[in-house]
């Protein structure tokens, strides 16, 4: 008893003191174990052992575990006592009764032969609609089930039904090498791959205290950096397509193609899959990627003049998916979604590899789809700047890094960054070089509670606009 | 079947993806590369769809809907796997919820278009043989 009261406090204080949560997760010790980023940079850990697979939740004094600890239940049985809302987040009615994934050591199971639907929490009265959109679209998206209930036009309420996208990742890793891994890694998720290769790549040389040469660390600084400018060019162009302003969709898709083109011929791959791994970038390559940033910062400049002078553009994303700030600290919001409430927090500013460089966080408040759009625009423009910088620095034809971990590396480290869509972070746990459990808590995963928040009171016809905005990946949440 | 010849209307399901598959059928619709032009297009209804274009490993959850959408689509029709995991060769195939790739899970492709994620133009140039 004394340890679960012990245990709600560490947290709450954390919290307070301005950490930054990491993760939560258990594994198959029965132990749960949380993380936490502090400010200086150091991580730290804090254990409870689930007694007869109980655990106190601390889901109402720190709601943004909410999921964390929903999906714990579900993947390990381990019951959160106190939770609010125990309902199944991952599982479906699909699945069997005591197949618990992470858990056990089982392969698959036999899918019961019922709709995986999840029982959905609606509002009811008078003059209220339930709507249902999902879980495939109408256009190219991934798929996810959105319970929305209405009253007239007006959004009241948004169940967020994901995870339909749910492989198995977590569980697919266990037993893997590290070299086996990287490819799974690398696929987590189309649009943070680079991210998702860095914490992995991180996790393990903080295990066997690998010194990382400069080299390799610009270049790390150049695919973080080269993948952020073109995820944010894909969200930006996406936003106007949300109000009918073709031409800046098109323009900004346009960008993003060629940038793509550039980066398969530099790095060997359109979204930089595996690109960790690669060697370091050649001295034409150099070239060649100087050449393609300098003609992307002018089509930028043509494309941010067309943005900037249309009032109308501008006017329609005001006060529009506003998200205040008080809630994007209670749910744990991270990334641009954060920092558009005027949360100045990056964590790209606490990672070593960033340590030559000054982070610039833009100065935004709004919370709403403006201040969205007004973050990423200022921080592609930052990128830039970054990507400059690493180029510089990488002055000589470096060597190919081919390092490789001792086959023996034991231990746990967390890996984190900040990817295009906010806090990204790995928990590694491996025991002489075979992967024992791995979680991967990603931007999208925090920021998808905050988004369901911040369309309640908004037109039903907003939320392609609001979507868009948060531009969320439905991959690296489902897993 | 003459009246199709030069129109080809798919409509889209994303069973598993990783979301880059997504992303390169977005750029065949963007003026860079506009597929519109051949007679391909992206329909939002199965019932107005010529074939249907599916991506990812085909998860549990999605396997149902998946069905659905398929029964939707109006014979003569198509059914394509776009990428890796949908054709059956991806990373993920063996992953716990995965039902490995649209062949096992549905039924065997008209067409496969194999990349992780495909470039674009070679998806272009599958589409409009």
């Amino acid at each position: 008893m004394v340890e679960n009261e012990r245990w709600i406090r560490v947290h709450v204080e954390r919290k307070r003191a301005g950490e930054q949560l990491l993760s939560l997760t258990g594994d198959r010790e029965r132990r749960i174990r949380s993380h936490w980023l502090l400010p200086d940079g150091r991580i730290e850990a804090e254990s409870l052992i689930c007694e007869e697979g109980r655990f106190p939740s601390l889901s109402v004094s720190l709601p943004e575990v909410a999921w964390d600890e929903r999906e714990i239940h579900d993947m390990f049985g381990y019951v959160p006592e106190g939770h609010p809302d125990l309902r199944p987040l991952v599982r479906t009615p699909r699945w069997p009764d005591s197949f618990y994934p992470l858990k056990e050591r089982v392969a698959a199971p036999q899918w019961l032969d019922v709709e995986p639907d999840n029982p959905a929490k609606v509002v009811e009265g008078e003059g209220m609609t339930v709507m249902k959109v999902g879980p495939t679209h109408a256009g190219i998206i991934e798929s996810g089930h959105f319970v929305f209930s209405i009253m007239g036009e007006n959004i009241l309420h948004l169940d967020a039904h994901l995870f339909q996208n749910h492989r198995g990742v977590e569980k697919t890793l266990e037993g893997l090498t590290v070299t086996d891994a990287r490819p799974f890694v690398s696929r987590i998720c189309g649009a943070d791959t680079v991210s998702h290769q860095y914490n992995f790549v991180s996790a393990v040389e903080q295990l066997t205290g690998r010194e990382v040469p400069e080299a390799v660390a610009w270049q790390r600084v150049l695919l973080l950096e080269s993948e952020r400018i073109l995820s944010h060019l894909n969200d930006l162009a996406q936003i106007p397509a949300g109000v009918g302003f073709t031409v800046a969709h098109q323009r900004g898709l346009a960008m993003k193609e060629v940038w793509q083109q550039e980066l398969a011929a530099v790095f060997g791959h359109r979204f930089l899959f595996d690109a960790m791994n690669q060697g370091q970038i050649t001295m034409s390559g150099k070239e060649r990627f100087l050449t393609a940033l300098s003609s992307l910062e002018r089509e930028w400049g043509k494309w941010r003049k067309l943005v900037d002078r249309q009032r109308g553009f501008h006017d329609r994303m005001r006060g529009v998916g506003v998200v205040r700030r008080e809630d994007a600290d209670q749910l744990g919001a991270v990334g641009v979604a954060l920092r558009a409430t005027g949360i100045r927090l990056d964590v790209r500013a606490q990672m070593p590899l960033y340590r030559h460089v000054q982070i610039a966080i833009p100065h935004v408040s709004g919370g709403d789809v403006e201040a969205r759009f007004q973050v990423r625009l200022q921080e592609v423009e930052n990128s830039f700047r970054l990507l400059r910088t690493a180029l510089e620095q990488l002055r000589k034809d470096a060597t190919r890094d081919d390092w490789q971990p001792p086959v023996d590396v034991t231990g746990e480290a967390v890996g984190y960054s900040e990817s295009p869509h906010g806090l990204n972070a790995h928990v590694l746990q491996i025991k002489n070089g075979r992967i024992e459990r791995y979680h991967v808590r990603s931007g999208a995963y925090r920021n998808w509670p905050v988004l369901a928040l911040a369309v309640a009171g908004n037109a039903v016809a907003d939320f392609p606009l609001i979507n868009k905005s948060f531009e969320l990946c439905y991959s690296c949440a489902d897993r | 079947m003459d009246l199709q010849r030069k129109s080809f209307q798919l409509r889209h399901v994303d069973a598993g993806s990783c979301n880059a598959c997504e992303q390169e059928l977005t750029a065949l619709l963007s003026k860079e590369l506009d597929m519109q032009r051949y007679g391909i297009d992206m329909v939002a209804s199965p019932r107005h769809a010529d074939g249907l274009v599916v991506t990812g490993p085909v998860t549990d959850t999605m396997k149902t809907a998946l069905e659905k959408v398929w029964e939707s689509v109006p014979r003569p029709r198509k059914l394509i796997a776009l990428g890796d995991c949908a054709v059956g060769c991806g990373v993920f195939q063996a992953a716990y919820a995965s039902h490995g790739g649209v062949g096992a899970a549905l039924e065997t492709p008209d067409l496969e278009i194999r990349g992780c994620p495909p470039d674009p133009k070679k998806i272009l140039k599958k589409l409009n043989p």
